[in-house]
């Protein structure tokens, strides 16, 4: 799966799991996943969805560090292989 | 302190419409919400019918009034009702840092049952690890008031009242108090329920309750000889209830009025209704309201269409209304939308107060040959016209759970 696709997949869950009002058709690599409504709570939600998605574990803490969509793709990516 | 409690606003999800007016409209004009189940599949089911909300329209209303889906079905119907009515209102408000001293007190009878289901279904294909971690708070039952309470940022206390199918009037009922008794001036209330999951709607299938007729729009068939059992349907409804002064102060129009509620338990058995129970509710209502039977000018019955259920309450509005029975007319508005469970109080209290706002109430849909053991006086099969002013409202649950309101044509 390329980044670009890894991306569009991150919106569609992004977009079930926030409660935010977001423009989401303008989510892309730079975009803040602070700005998407996500609190401690909901990015739980976020990481269990892409864990079935993509079907393979990871700790929330391994994420620390991960602050935009793009850099979420590159850590999916990685794990990927 | 005893003040006036009059509703300012109402919100219905029903499978009629997304709305309360459509839902009213389509009721009058003898529409019945009872269709072949679409939700499940019902390959092993005897009980094959049920009133399900559309779903396009249902994403429609929401997209509309700027509601996201919380993934929950109960909680979404609860979510897009309360919009509605609050927005009836005025009292929508849509700057997020602005707070409304509200109250929610909401009726449920099986709660967060997607969520519930999924977590169960998680489990058992997947183990601990497939358990979704947020499945706590979206399972609780209170998720419904605390979404809505989050959602609309009203700050008053939220909490939610599960009495099996008299949730919605009995938290009707307590929210009527609570502002009655000067503890807060407003509060949004009612209630919701989404039945139609794999795992308790087979536990509804296996209990025996529910219809078998073959043939979906005369399935549910209240007080009829020929009855043989309930439909369940899902919704919610919303009302906001008021004191008359905030009212007068916002200056807003005031759809009815609720001015006397009364509750009881049946203390017999878990299923099996009591006439002595449900009558003990309807006198305690009466008194509330300060009102003798012959004040009642109409009744907003339970009527399930089990068996039990309409026979019994034949029974208890008897011994409750005594002479007075055979004058007052008595109708069950299940057989349009069928018995949506926690909401059904909700559902059916906002048709009784169009209905005395509007003078006319929606005829007994499928009442062709009413059961002797049911020896009331009928609405027809057309809308009756109504002059007086007052009704009641019976809601009773498994459980022994009795819950009815008064409620009351606004008058200054």
């Amino acid at each position: 799966m390329t980044q670009q696709e890894i991306i569009e997949k991150l919106r569609t869950m992004m977009r079930k799991s926030s409660q935010a009002q977001v423009n989401w058709d303008s989510v892309n690599a730079d975009s803040a996943i602070a700005s998407l409504g996500f609190d401690s709570l909901s990015i739980l939600d976020l990481v269990y969805d892409i864990q079935q998605e993509f079907g393979f574990e990871f700790e929330a803490e391994e994420l620390v560090g991960v602050k935009t969509v793009g850099q979420l793709a590159t850590f999916l990516e990685k794990k990927q292989k | 302190m005893n003040r006036r409690v009059v509703i300012t606003g109402m919100g219905a999800i029903t499978p009629l419409g997304v709305d309360e007016e459509t839902s009213w409209q389509n009721i009058l004009a003898g529409k019945c919400g009872i269709n072949r189940i679409t939700a499940l599949d019902t390959t092993d089911y005897k009980a094959l019918n049920g009133a399900e909300v559309n779903n396009e329209l249902l994403s429609v209303a929401m997209k509309a009034r700027q509601i996201n889906s919380t993934s929950d079905r109960t909680v979404d119907f609860a979510m897009a009702a309360a919009a509605e009515a609050l927005e009836k209102s005025r009292l929508r408000n849509t700057d997020p840092a602005v707070e409304t001293e509200m109250a929610v007190i909401l009726g449920t009878g099986i709660g967060c049952n997607h969520s519930f289901f999924n977590a169960v279904n998680t489990y058992i294909t997947k183990g601990v690890k497939g358990v979704r971690p947020t499945s706590v708070p979206r399972i609780m039952s209170n998720a419904i008031s605390s979404q809505i309470s989050m959602r609309f940022r009203l700050n008053g206390p939220n909490y939610v009242i599960i009495s099996a199918c008299a949730s919605a009037t009995t938290a009707i009922g307590v929210a009527y108090r609570m502002i009655k008794e000067g503890n807060i001036d407003m509060v949004l209330t009612g209630g919701t329920d989404a039945v139609f999951e794999p795992l308790v709607y087979a536990g509804w299938n296996q209990l025996g309750v529910i219809s078998c007729n073959p043939v979906p729009e005369k399935s549910c068939r209240p007080f009829d000889a020929g009855r043989d059992g309930c439909v369940l349907g899902e919704g919610a409804g919303i009302l906001i209830l008021e004191s008359l002064e905030s009212a007068q102060l916002r200056n807003v129009p005031i759809r009815g009025e609720i001015c006397g509620f009364g509750e009881s338990s049946d203390a017999l058995h878990i299923t099996r209704p009591s006439p002595e129970g449900q009558a003990r509710a309807i006198r305690n209502a009466l008194k509330s309201a300060d009102m003798k039977p012959a004040s009642i000018g109409f009744i907003n019955a339970h009527g399930t269409a089990t068996k039990a259920n309409d026979e019994c309450e034949s029974k208890s509005i008897r011994l409750a209304m005594e002479d007075e029975t055979d004058r007052i007319p008595v109708a069950s508005n299940k057989s349009y939308f069928g018995h949506m469970l926690g909401a059904s109080g909700a559902v059916e209290t906002i048709t009784t107060v169009i209905g005395l706002e509007k003078g006319i109430v929606p005829a007994n849909l499928n009442l062709d040959n009413p059961d002797p053991l049911c020896n009331l006086c009928f609405v027809g099969k057309e809308p009756m016209r109504i002059e007086s002013p007052v009704a009641i409202k019976n809601s009773f649950g498994f459980g022994g759970n009795n819950a009815v309101l008064i409620l009351r044509r606004y008058k200054e």
